[in-house]
């Protein structure tokens, strides 16, 4: 193998399939990358560790083509570095060469026949807008759960119904839900599926991140999902788990509602939070016209802050974490929130709130308070 | 000769234990080394050129079992267990007791639990599984620090553990330390008090 590639490309290329790769591999050639120039004009990267693949084209200048399996994080990390000029990889006996300006690199090669087989992608099942995409798994995979104890809180549940697709994910103290129109491939029919969280997060945030389409396929009988679009593709397994029954545990009515501006109140909660031991919980109280943050108390320091809002019902105060109330003021993504809740023990409902002023439909972040002192 | 078990390992270690407790081998060399069997004298050697030589009159029994990759140890009831079960049911310890937090920190490394009793006295926790001597002295020089600070003091001590030795209990009361034995089942039964939506 001996191949021309531009730094960039190749620097992205190999970064983004080596972010998927396991930290420690069980087989050492699960932690390689392959590099495949069998093509007229393009690198071929790819990595898979029988759970998730990731596999891109790079425009390249072959001379002499070949495959070859290196060390993914090595080969991520050098790229990254290497200076900016076109990159040349030759592949001799079981040595790789990179060289790169004045840089030269040799890497020792892994065998190719020991490296599975990619999956292949399974049926196309539609095409969906990239930026609505990656905005909609962003909003929805922050209240996903990130130890592994309870796995069916680990995914984000994808659901595909008649003329609209719904994320959900939950991790029992909030939970987060986005819905928006898609017509899929008629052939469909209804399916749901459980798609781990942090590799969907991953893959929807670079697919989402390039603009273009995002191409969404599943085989939902052999539990793969695959995502594809602007050169990339990347398959993961999905989650074999069922989800908590999540329609019952949102509220039909409230008692009490606030429209906030976002920014102001969540600079206010990073303030007042400062003092709250580790997260422990920041408290709004909710008077006519106002709400007054407090955190911390009478063994350490406290803190308060007064804002303005437009508040209906009676006088409230209800405590949560500041970091799981930060990460819903930051997944509604608009300028302002709507705060819906009942009592300090049940959970309150944050929504966006269009420019008119009104609850914007299609997304909502339920949250559980914590217990007040005393 | 006495009677010996000799393991021979995956990587080459070769180990001879007598019948004695869990404890560790009589002899062994760690690998990389290797095993040269000649009739009666085994030598294993390294490459420092040491050699452990084993004289062989009677083998009693002889077996090799593949025991498979290595999955991982999974501990339970470990002290970081106990430690996150009992903050989450401070109560335990005493009716209207409360958390301040865990891992309190301290100049010379961190207390377990520091909580407010009813009447909102410091107390410093240490936890421990199995209650002996030096968790009591460790307990001891955190309540001296702790004792320095002028927000904390007076801080009391509550010596926690699924089991204490009755010499830790003497010494632990002779200072002045409560201590308490902990049920980590009945912990674990206890549903957290936070919200959860399910």
């Amino acid at each position: 193998m001996k191949i021309r590639v531009e730094r960039d490309g190749l620097a992205d290329a190999v970064a983004w399939v080596a972010r998927s790769l396991p930290s420690r591999p069980p087989v050492p050639v699960l932690g390689g990358v392959l590099l495949d120039a069998e093509s007229d004009d393009s690198l071929t990267v790819s990595g898979f560790d029988y759970e998730v693949s990731a596999q891109v084209g790079v425009p390249a200048t072959i001379a002499d083509g070949g495959r070859a399996l290196v060390s993914g994080r090595l080969l991520a990390d050098i790229t990254k570095a290497l200076p900016n000029h076109p990159v040349e990889i030759a592949v001799d006996g079981a040595r790789m060469m990179i060289s790169c300006g004045s840089a030269r690199f040799s890497l020792p090669t892994m065998p190719v026949e020991d490296y599975p087989a990619l999956p292949s992608m399974p049926q196309l099942i539609g095409e969906l807008p990239g930026e609505v995409f990656g905005e909609a798994v962003g909003q929805v995979a922050v209240a996903a759960g990130k130890d592994d104890t309870l796995p069916m809180l680990t995914g984000v549940r994808v659901e595909i119904g008649e003329g609209k697709l719904t994320l959900v994910a939950t991790d029992r103290f909030r939970l987060a839900m986005r819905e928006f129109p898609w017509e899929p491939d008629a052939s469909l029919g209804e399916v749901a599926v459980l798609v781990p969280a942090r590799t969907l997060g991953d893959a929807a945030k670079t697919l989402g991140s390039s603009g273009g389409k995002v191409e969404m396929s599943l085989a939902a009988n052999d539990g793969l999902l695959g995502l594809s679009g602007s050169g990339k593709r990347t398959t993961t397994r999905l989650l074999d788990a069922d989800f908590p029954k999540y329609r019952q545990l949102l509220p039909t009515e409230h008692s009490a509602a606030a429209i906030i501006e976002v920014d102001t109140l969540v600079q206010a909660i990073k303030r007042v939070s400062l003092v709250a031991e580790r997260g422990t919980q920041v408290r709004l109280e909710f008077v006519d016209g106002g709400l007054r943050l407090s955190a911390g108390g009478d063994d350490e320091g406290s803190a308060e802050e007064e804002l303005p809002v437009e508040y209906t019902g009676d006088a409230v105060t209800i405590a949560f974490n500041p970091g799981y109330l930060l990460d819903g003021l930051g997944a509604v993504r608009t300028p302002r929130v709507h705060l819906s809740f009942t009592t300090p023990s049940r959970p309150a409902l944050l929504k966006p709130v269009d420019e008119d002023g009104n609850v914007a439909p299609g997304y909502l972040y339920l949250l559980m308070p914590v217990r007040l002192p005393g | 000769m006495a009677q010996r078990l000799l393991l021979i390992k995956a990587d080459g270690s070769v180990s001879i234990h007598s019948d004695d407790r869990a404890y560790k081998p009589l002899n062994w060399m760690s690998p990389p080394c290797w095993l040269i069997e000649d009739p009666d004298i085994w030598t294993v050697q390294n490459k420092a050129g040491e050699k452990l030589i084993i004289t062989l009159e009677e083998v009693l029994h002889d077996s090799k079992h593949e025991l498979g990759p290595e999955p991982g140890l999974q501990k339970d009831g470990v002290e970081a267990d106990l430690q996150k079960l009992l903050a989450e049911h401070v109560t335990t310890l005493g009716d209207g007791w409360t958390l301040v937090r865990r891992e309190f920190p301290t100049a010379i490394g961190p207390v377990d639990l520091m909580c407010r009793d009813a009447a909102g006295g410091s107390v410093a926790v240490e936890i421990k599984r199995r209650g002996e001597i030096d968790g009591v002295e460790q307990l001891t020089r955190y309540l001296e620090l702790l004792n320095r600070d002028p927000l904390l003091a007076p801080v009391q001590g509550v010596f926690a553990a699924q089991q204490i030795k009755p010499q830790a209990r003497t010494l632990a009361e002779d200072r002045g330390i409560r201590c308490v034995v902990l049920d980590y089942d009945a912990l674990r039964g206890i549903e957290p008090d936070e919200f959860r939506l399910f």
